[in-house]
């Protein structure tokens, strides 16, 4: 009985670690305690970046998170990207060496850096541009519309040599730079089989699911990718800036951000891009960790259905309803409580990032009875049990009298604490009679298409009909152009989570994209802002700070260029 | 003769009940109203896009065509293919459930040893303090939720022993050279201790209750008596009569656990962003994916069935008594 016993316990333990030795790779990870970065402690520098945002996708026509944004940074070439100086962003040449445009600034012309390649060893020329650039302008209204704002106003463009790329827009624009900033160049030779027909191909395609074959050119190469674990980028020998200090940078993702800062207290990670607020003031007592604190780009907000046709609930449709019941939201409550004070209240959709955020917004006072009384006077009454009725309506869009009972829809990929912002909306909109449950939308292309509707089709107005209320965030740009183009109908079905659809602000939002003189664009673009906060298509909550932190044996890191250039992986060095 | 009856008969119930799961998972995400790709969330999914996809899936067949063509593919081992990645399901499901076979083995082959020496060490020492110190022991990492235990340890014990709390593979590991089979095995396993440990944690407690009680009970026994009469040692005594008449409700409750600790460590993995199947499963409803959800629920059910008809199995090894 012994000797079986033992021969029982011997298998089982061999079962266990042939399972460990063979089991399945490419997962998040963490280190060997103190070592840099090696596979033996010393032996590298691989630089590991902890986050809990992950890469959704590779395909720069149909992607959500803002880590995916920065992995296109890294892997395909842009014309020009920021730089940050004494406190200010300006503009340098990435894959462009030099620009210049025609006295009425409707032809820019850019020419590129000579003798660069692709990953699979092919040329990358102007021609590659001219080719992403027409085709993005083409399908614009349907699979590239994810990216076609970056274009907005461009007629087509040109290759008259390999160095030369001629860009014709429709009229002059004054952000012609901060707009191809957030452009990126394809490899013709790869994607064109996918722009065929109606080009949905495009947004279809799954670079990500086939990495050693992904075509690339920029800091770096996707050597591994792993949705939920760990992305590998390597260095690219052929690329033309500053290279890469670490000889590979990893991105792990973590589902649990306690676990995350552990390891980099630990010594297994190098780098987190972005410390849970709960855990700054620890990390900062870290005699082996150093914060950087800079401008935060992310803002929270709760997102209102404003689709003017939504079927129910049309009340959330009132401007002064939404106002109203925002007045019973405590913002100062999710600062403390979600942000542990790392971040600000913010009233404009384009958040404190932007050089032209309206500074005469609101504020939203924090004033619930005020509120309360806004909407006793518009006639909505409390039920018995305390909840308000939303009154009958007679016309097309009629809806029978009905309690003020909501669902929040949430994604889970929110990468701050979503269920307490949520907590304290609901005790907020409980004080005015509002009802309101969490909806968990799944992850965020699945939280997405419920906002958007299935099937969504701007044309036919279709879409904008599932939800009435959800809780997100936006990363915005400095340039206030992208966030200002969410609002507008031609970003239905893509980067547009109201359903606004206002044309005057449509107009404007053109207005402003060719008027090149500044003070004029900055009013334009102020009296957008405007519009939006009015129409409270948003309650914005939060503004929140970005605090990275890394390990002292580490340092030349550039925060503040987070997701705006190819630096903030390539700068990083080891010290010593 | 009965002993092949008893067994044949387990057999055939768990082929039964194997079948009854197979058809409640076919109900379950099939015959219900609405479909899969319904509840897809894609953006821009047309109308077009949708018959499509159902016509691939054969959704638009009648459910009971449906459902002979169902059963017709897991008789060839097809799950069908993730609506997500597009890839088999059997193939986007292996390599989670062979991580997290891995860490529950290691995990119940901890919490066995330790449960089954604290449960027997309290019922030798009955009333003393050994006792009381196993029992508390035992109760309090039993009646622990298993996340806040995962978490407790990534925060005060993962950094005091060096061990990472994350993932399953160092984050540099094979980036710049391809490592040795020793250097993976190590990190593995290093990687899938604090996990296993918290899993082994919560079980240890649930199996030394259990075995101290049934360890009470045969210590009274009058073989026991006997046995210390004859002037056997304290060791013998509570091994070879005490010990192994003890054992099985403890096999029973250790196979019928097995299975649901399978799917039970969810919580667990999500602590440690193991990549087994409970964070698969995870990423599944998010995505809504029910492909990979239908799979990875019909594989949990056969790992119950199937540690279930081991616990009946063995029985009939151990207690000769049941088939009489």
């Amino acid at each position: 009985m012994k000797s079986r016993a033992l021969v029982v316990l011997v298998a089982l333990m061999a079962a266990v670690l042939t399972a460990a030795g063979c089991g399945g790779g490419g997962s998040a990870g963490s280190g060997t305690s103190g070592s840099t970065g090696g596979e033996g402690a010393g032996q590298s520098a691989i630089l590991r970046l902890g986050t809990t945002n992950y890469i959704d996708s590779l395909n720069p026509f149909n992607y959500i998170e803002s880590q995916a944004y920065n992995a296109f940074i890294m892997i395909f070439p842009q014309l020009v990207q920021y730089k940050y100086e004494n406190g200010k962003y300006t503009f340098e040449g990435d894959w462009a060496e030099s620009w210049s445009h025609t006295p009425d600034g409707k032809t820019w012309t850019f020419k590129v850096r000579p003798g660069g390649k692709w990953s699979d060893g092919k040329p990358l020329t102007a021609e590659d541009a001219a080719w992403t650039i027409n085709t993005t302008v083409k399908f614009a209204s349907g699979p590239t519309a994810v990216a076609a704002s970056a274009l907005n106003h461009v007629k087509n463009a040109e290759a008259p040599d390999p160095t030369t790329l001629v860009i014709h827009y429709e009229a002059p624009i004054g952000n012609t730079l901060a707009q191809l900033e957030q452009f990126f160049v394809l490899p013709k030779h790869v994607w064109q089989q996918y722009a065929e027909g109606d080009g949905k191909g495009l947004k279809t395609y799954h670079p990500e699911q086939d990495v050693s074959n992904m075509v690339t050119a920029g800091a770096y190469t996707v050597k591994e990718y792993t949705k939920k674990g760990r992305t590998v980028f390597i260095p690219d020998p052929n690329f033309w800036g500053p290279p890469s200090n670490a000889q590979a940078v990893a991105l792990i993702y973590y589902t649990n951000s306690d676990a995350m800062i552990e390891d980099l207290k630990q010594g297994n990670l190098d780098w987190v891009d972005q410390v849970p607020f709960n855990a700054i003031d620890v990390v900062k007592e870290d005699p082996n960790i150093e914060t950087v604190e800079v401008p935060g780009a992310e803002t929270t907000n709760i997102t209102w259905n404003s689709n003017p046709r939504k079927p129910t609930n049309r009340e959330l449709l009132d401007p002064r309803v939404k106002k109203a019941l925002s007045m019973c939201i405590d913002r100062q409550k999710i600062i403390d409580v979600v942000f542990a004070g790392y971040a600000d209240t913010v009233e404009s959709i384009v958040g404190h990032i932007s050089s032209l955020e309206n500074p005469n917004l609101g504020p939203l006072e924090h004033d619930c009875d005020a509120g309360n009384a806004m909407l006793d006077q518009l006639g909505y009454k409390r039920g018995p049990d305390g909840t308000r009725i939303a009154p009958a309506t007679t016309g097309q869009y009629a809806q029978p009298a009905h309690p003020m009972r909501y669902r929040i829809m949430q994604p889970t990929s929110l990468d701050f604490n979503g269920k307490r912002s949520f907590d304290i909306v609901k005790e907020g909109f409980a004080q005015a009679g509002v009802d309101v449950s969490l909806w968990i939308g799944g992850d965020a292309t699945a939280a997405y298409a419920i906002e958007t509707g299935d099937p969504c089709d701007p044309a036919k107005n279709q879409g904008y009909d599932k939800f009435d209320i959800a809780m997100w965030d936006w990363v915005g740009y400095i340039d206030p152009d992208f966030m200002l183009s969410v609002l507008t109908k031609g970003q239905w079905c893509s980067w547009s989570d109201t359903g606004y659809d206002n044309p005057a602000y449509d107009k404007l939002y053109d207005q402003q994209g060719t008027e090149i003189d500044p003070e004029r664009r900055k009013e334009i673009v102020y009296r957008m802002q405007q519009i939006v906060y009015d129409d409270f298509a948003y309650t914005q909550l939060t503004n929140h700070k970005f605090v990275d932190a890394h390990r002292k044996e580490w340092d030349g890191f550039q925060t503040a260029l987070s997701a705006y250039s190819k630096a903030y992986y390539t700068a990083p060095h080891q010290v010593g | 003769m009965r002993g092949a009856d008893y067994v044949l008969k387990r057999i055939f119930f768990a082929i039964v009940t194997v079948f009854v799961a197979i058809t409640l998972n076919f109900v379950l995400f099939r015959a219900l109203p609405g479909d899969a790709i319904q509840s897809l969330r894609c953006r821009q999914c047309t109308e077009q896009f949708k018959e499509a996809l159902r016509h691939d899936l054969g959704l638009d067949k009648s459910k009971w065509e449906q459902y002979k063509l169902y059963l017709q593919d897991l008789a060839h081992g097809d799950l069908g293919d993730s609506l997500r990645t597009q890839k088999a399901v059997r193939s986007e499901l292996w390599e989670p459930i062979r991580n997290t076979l891995a860490m529950v083995a290691l995990g119940t082959v901890f919490s066995i040893i330790l449960g089954v020496v604290v449960g027997v060490v309290s019922a030798w020492r009955r009333g003393t303090f050994a006792d009381r110190a196993g029992l508390w022991t035992g109760l309090t990492f039993y009646s622990m939720p298993p996340q806040w235990l995962g978490l407790m340890i990534v925060l005060f014990v993962a950094s005091s022993i060096g061990l990472p709390t994350s993932g399953i593979s160092d984050p540099s590991l094979g980036i710049l050279t391809e490592p040795s089979g020793w250097t993976l095995f190590v990190d593995r396993l290093k990687h899938m201790i604090l996990p296993a440990a918290t899993l082994g944690l919560v079980l240890f407690g649930e199996y030394a209750i259990i075995v101290r009680s049934a360890m009470l009970e045969t210590l009274g026994e009058d073989y026991v008596l006997t046995a210390r009469a004859k002037g056997l040692s304290n060791w013998a005594t509570v091994w070879r009569h005490g010990l192994r008449n003890a054992l099985l409700p403890v096999i029973t409750l250790i196979a019928l656990s097995l299975g649901l600790i399978i799917g039970g460590s969810i919580t667990i993995e999500y602590v440690f962003s193991y990549p087994g199947i409970g964070l698969q499963v995870v990423e599944a409803i998010d995505q809504r994916d029910f492909p990979i959800l239908q799979g990875a629920f019909l594989l949990l059910t056969f790992a119950v069935i199937l540690f279930n008809l081991l616990a009946d199995l063995l029985y009939f090894k151990l207690d000769p008594r049941i088939t009489t």
